[in-house]
């Protein structure tokens, strides 16, 4: 059966039509964007010719807050950087003050530290496993199923610092107080959840064929082009390359601690949705080490005692780079004497991932630009500081 | 597969860029995490070409990038340079002299600096001569404020955009 008669069809190729391209605006305000992204795309019908990113929605001045601020006051506002995972900011920003102040952090407080980074490095990753799944056209189903787990992680946080996304927990020289006394039990209890998420998100999204071919050969990276456009983390570990901070750049307690790096091959969106959710089990692994570790220090001291009421630091310059949850956190740091430091700088992940969006997208379709931006995992309070 | 170098102790990297750069008119020094290069904005394009290409250096990663207003010594930029090659990591400052801001934009040997340079000429108002789009990323795009220079005040946004016309209303 034919909906139109012959005739009526139009005819497409080398007919003498002219064809303009055409502009359209995608965002500020657009579910896809993750936030207040906005970027011009031109297209030529279907395929994308140009893509031009506008970001700045969120800037709130982060680094010159921290400027006119004294040290322990600034952890309020870097945890705001990347929301989805608060803590793995605090870290950063207190390795960068510790290493200016040379301020030593007790063992435990260094557990406890990484522990928590890693339970945030899980929120961050199944909010990405969401919210890809979304993009790609599971609609809501995913979403909820990365709800569950991240909800009870944040139930978890909200015991141990009083507050769900924005903990405020670290301190310059260790964590604010002690994990409270079930800790054990409630994260073992955690960590076999996360697990049977993780097994859900296989059986539904990497099972299903739709989403694989959709994601496969989707904008392939190759190493060369990553390190160029500046791609850190889990993209730039898609394309084959194994390079993980924590591993290469030991830092905290990470050289004691047993794990894999997954790495994918050919960097595409498929790779780069698969490396994350390895490397959410792999932080499970993580955990329960720590866990094991804490254990045989009960009632330790978890910040340093001998630290004075105002922080004071008379000179120093540093540049501290962490394995954030989307790449290379890094916190530039420069101090001249008094409360406060003369200059912050933080060194976005997300910024420097979205840099390459552009040369990402040039040539594909309009359906996959959505999907490549996506599969970025930006968090655009780290975008625009 | 072979095993990844380790990360490589400050003072070799140091050793290493003084061999290098013996003869150019730049300072070796380090800081808490890296080594750091003192270099004149003349020499800047030479010094960095030299650390991309050759063979023992090798930085093929541009990390991050700062712009600081230094008060009355003029702007800097720092450049944190790595090298995934050998995994050793390097820190280039820039020192341009008041009122004459302008450093060679690298844009042509790492793209990943068109972003930063972008940000860093908005924030404190360096110019980098040869960036193809050096317009505002942050920022409004016809704003002209450099909100990271030490002589901007800490205030509403409003008050910087003229749009509310008040006297500043809270300093810390």
């Amino acid at each position: 059966m034919t909906i139109w008669p012959e005739e009526r069809v139009p005819a497409l190729a080398d007919d003498g039509f002219e064809t303009v391209d055409m502009t359209i605006n995608v965002g500020p305000q657009h579910p896809a964007t993750h936030g207040v992204f906005r970027m011009v795309l031109t297209v030529d019908g279907e395929k994308v010719v140009d893509c031009e990113p506008y970001i700045g929605y969120l800037h709130r001045g982060l680094e010159k807050l921290t400027e006119n601020h004294d040290y322990r006051q600034s952890m309020g506002w870097w945890d705001r950087t990347d929301y989805l995972a608060g803590m793995a900011c605090e870290m950063a920003y207190c390795m960068a003050v510790e290493k200016l102040g040379n301020i030593s952090v007790p063992l435990r407080a260094e557990y406890i530290r990484v522990m928590m980074v890693e339970l945030s490095r899980i929120l961050s990753h199944f909010m990405f496993l969401g919210a890809f799944g979304a993009d790609v056209g599971s609609f809501g189903t995913s979403f909820i199923y990365a709800w569950r787990e991240r909800e009870r992680i944040y139930d978890f946080f909200e015991e141990v610092a009083g507050d769900r996304m924005f903990p405020t927990y670290f301190r310059p020289g260790g964590v604010q107080m002690d994990l409270p006394e079930n800790y054990q039990d409630r994260v073992r209890w955690l960590l076999g959840s996360i697990r049977q998420g993780l097994e859900d998100f296989d059986g539904l999204l990497v099972g299903n064929e739709i989403f694989v071919e959709r994601c496969r050969g989707l904008s392939p990276v190759t190493p060369e082009q990553a390190i160029a456009w500046g791609l850190t983390g889990p993209c730039l570990r898609a394309t084959g390359f194994k390079f993980d901070l924590r591993k290469d750049e030991p830092y905290s307690v990470y050289p004691n601690l047993t794990f894999d790096i997954p790495t994918g091959t050919s960097g595409d969106v498929f790779d780069r949705f698969m490396v994350r959710m390895a490397e959410a089990y792999q932080s499970t692994r993580i955990v329960e080490q720590c866990l094991d570790a804490l254990s045989q220090m009960e009632g330790e001291l978890v910040l340093n005692p001998d630290l004075p009421k105002t922080l004071r630091i008379d000179s120093g310059e540093c540049y501290v780079r962490t394995e954030g949850t989307k790449g290379e956190y890094g916190v530039y740091a420069l101090a001249k004497g008094g409360n406060k430091p003369y200059r912050m700088k933080l060194r976005s992940p997300s910024f420097c991932n979205l840099s390459a969006l552009r040369e990402m997208v040039i040539g594909t379709y309009v359906a996959d630009a959505i999907i490549i931006l996506g599969s970025l995992d930006i968090v655009l309070g780290e975008v625009d500081k | 597969m072979s095993k990844p170098p380790t990360p490589k102790p400050i003072d070799q990297v140091v050793k290493l860029l003084e061999q290098r750069f013996g003869k150019l008119p730049v300072t070796i020094s380090q800081t808490a995490t890296d080594a750091n290069i003192d270099c004149p904005p003349g020499h800047f394009r030479a010094v960095v070409e030299e650390l991309k290409t050759h063979r023992d250096l090798a930085f093929d990663f541009l990390r991050n990038m700062v712009g600081i207003d230094m008060l009355e010594e003029g702007l800097a930029c720092k450049y944190q340079f790595f090298s995934y090659k050998h995994r050793h990591a390097v820190q280039v400052t820039v020192l341009t002299p008041p009122g004459n801001p302008h450093i060679p934009s690298i844009t042509d040997l790492y793209p990943a600096a068109n972003w930063h340079e972008r940000e860093a000429a908005e924030m404190v108002g360096l110019v980098f001569d040869g960036h193809p789009n050096l317009k505002n990323l942050l920022l409004d795009e016809d704003v002209r404020i450099h909100p990271l220079l030490k002589a901007h005040p800490l205030q509403k946004a409003e008050i910087l955009q003229g749009i509310e016309d008040t006297t500043p209303g809270f300093t810390f």
